[in-house]
């Protein structure tokens, strides 16, 4: 008789605090179940508090890597961004989250780990290596990462300057980028709100891009990081403020 | 079981003050090791400090009457669960461990209603209970059929049925047991004695241990401590009488082999289990313990057993 292989997880020694920082993680049906579900309860309640509206949605519609980029005014853009997405492509989307905020403090690290699937992103120091680690996951199809390129988020409402790893990810690679712009979040949960306000909310999704044909140089980089920020800023609709 | 009525209930507040006076002993115990003879204790004081958490949970679910008691069960069969599939790989395949999480809530269920047509007295549907298993392994069965695959799923099959029946249903005995009519003495009884039994073979293992019991599965096992415990366990029913006041001496010494043999061969099952595998502990979830599933070894193994002993002499329910 051949001897069975067992394919354990890989954190079986670990806390299960240090099990929650650990990317990419290992989840189980149960995490599946509950951020599923947790999933549609937010959808539910985006729908009915923020009278949340998608515009552009078939061009998240895609089977191929996809990197989502919008404006940051809120922790309502995160969600809204989830909600675009089907629910079965969930489990792939890794909306990248300060890992010196997200990856703290225990209730947060729970809700971003368990809840949102978020990725940590080192936004000191180690920037190069997080962005290695969106390139590979990037390298699966069905991956879907989220990106807010301002780096944090916006104080006024405005669309701040993008960062340039951005460009660096998104240079010469065969992946779609899908630039977005989430209206209403910043009246609706501004920074330093305890609670969301029932304002409306609208995504709209611009047309994808593809930056495969430039180069990974530094002025190329800076130059598509500027690009998509123009992408984002112009699909603000005339009469929204961010 | 309600809190109005564990409030009264003289075995449910004798079994309060054991486990206080217990944990007093061990900490005193600890304190002389650590002070007295300077030994090294952090490991044994984290250990101890889970046990203290672990009481107090424990206390106050039994407290709180049988729904969350059967809940609380239910509740422990499912992480535990979580923590065999981590280790074996069955996390994996979503449709098969959804099927044994499935087939323990059922446990659940049944644990908690009452016989649809009234048939059976009290609460708890014993009929159904019983045969949950069946019904879940043809559940599990059905998963490859359902999915047309064939490869490797005779492992997975395997590992979910003993998933399955050995955490879910085997343990979910205990959460039966809270429908019995001298539930708080079963129960309390129960979960004390493996509790202490377990810690006599540690303590034994540890002070006189000097042959390896069964050195291919768990090398830190010893014949010493093994003995230690089944004395200890043979002892514990006649110390704990009050628990179960109708129990004659035939039923006390059956009550001891249980706790006292049944639970370090739960502990050696699961040893196998581990062994296996090629891990040392499930999982780290309790500090000084290692998983859940490590921790309810024994009881997975003598409540059961105990269970279906006073079912055959007195009607359980």
């Amino acid at each position: 008789m051949k001897k069975w292989r067992y394919d354990s997880a890989r954190d079986l020694e670990q806390a299960p605090i240090d099990r929650l920082r650990q990317f990419p993680r290992e989840p189980d049906m149960l995490i599946y179940g509950l951020r599923s579900l947790v999933a549609l309860i937010i959808r539910g309640l985006l729908r009915i508090y923020n009278r949340f509206e998608i515009i552009g949605h078939e061009n998240l519609r895609t089977n191929r890597p996809l990197v989502i980029v919008a404006n940051h005014c809120s922790h309502l853009d995160t969600l809204c961004l989830l909600a675009a997405l089907p629910l079965r492509k969930l489990h792939n989307a890794f909306p990248a989250a300060a890992s010196d905020y997200f990856f703290q403090s225990v209730p947060r690290l729970w809700a971003a780990a368990v809840i949102v699937n978020a990725l940590p992103f080192e936004r000191q120091a180690r920037v190069r290596q997080s962005l290695a680690l969106c390139q590979e996951l990037l390298a699966n199809p069905g991956t879907i990462l989220i990106i807010f390129p301002e780096g944090t988020r916006s104080t006024t409402g405005e669309v701040g300057e993008f960062k340039s790893g951005i460009g660096a990810l998104v240079a010469a690679k065969d992946v779609a980028v899908v630039p977005c712009f989430i209206d209403g979040s910043f009246r609706a949960w501004p920074k330093g709100k305890r609670l969301p306000q029932p304002r409306k909310v609208r995504l709209i999704a611009g047309t994808p891009r593809n930056y495969r044909t430039r180069t990974a140089d530094k002025i190329d980089i800076c130059a598509i990081a500027a690009e998509l920020r123009n992408a984002v800023n112009e699909l603000r609709p005339s009469n929204g403020t961010c | 079981m309600s809190p109005q009525i564990a409030l009264h209930d003289p075995v449910f507040r004798a079994y309060f003050l054991i486990v206080l006076i217990s944990l007093a002993i061990g900490g005193a115990v600890l304190g002389f090791l650590r002070f007295i003879l300077k030994r090294e204790t952090a490991s044994l004081f984290q250990t101890y400090c889970s046990w203290i958490l672990m009481a107090g949970i424990g206390l106050l679910v039994v407290f709180l009457g049988r729904i969350p008691t059967i809940a609380g069960v239910t509740l422990l069969s499912i992480f535990a669960f979580k923590e065999f599939a981590r280790a074996s790989g069955l996390y994996r395949d979503w449709w098969t461990t959804g099927a044994v999480y499935a087939g323990i809530i059922v446990v659940g269920i049944a644990s908690l209603i009452s016989h649809p047509r009234g048939e059976e007295p009290g609460s708890g549907w014993y009929g159904f209970f019983v045969t949950v298993p069946v019904f879940a392994i043809a559940l599990i069965l059905l998963i490859p059929i359902l999915r047309n695959r064939a490869r490797g799923e005779l492992q997975r099959m395997s590992l979910a049925i003993v998933g399955f029946i050995y955490i879910g249903w085997m343990f979910g005995h205990l959460g039966f047991l809270a429908n019995a009519r001298n539930a708080y003495g079963f129960l309390c009884f129960v979960i004390f004695a493996t509790a202490v039994c377990d810690v006599s073979a540690f303590t034994f293992g540890k002070i006189f241990g000097r042959r390896p019991m069964r050195s291919e599965i768990s090398p830190n096992k010893t014949w010493e401590g093994a003995i230690g415990a089944f004395a200890v366990g043979m002892i514990l029913p006649w110390v704990l009488r009050f628990s179960f006041p109708f129990f004659g001496p035939r039923e006390l010494v059956l009550a001891g082999l249980i706790v006292g043999i049944g639970g370090q061969l739960g502990d050696l099952s699961i040893s196998v289990i581990k062994r296996d595998i090629g891990t040392k502990d499930m999982a780290a979830t309790i500090p000084g313990h290692g998983g859940i599933f490590d921790r309810i070894d024994s009881l997975i193994y003598a409540a059961p057993l105990f269970m279906h002993m006073a079912g055959y002499y007195f009607p359980l329910k």
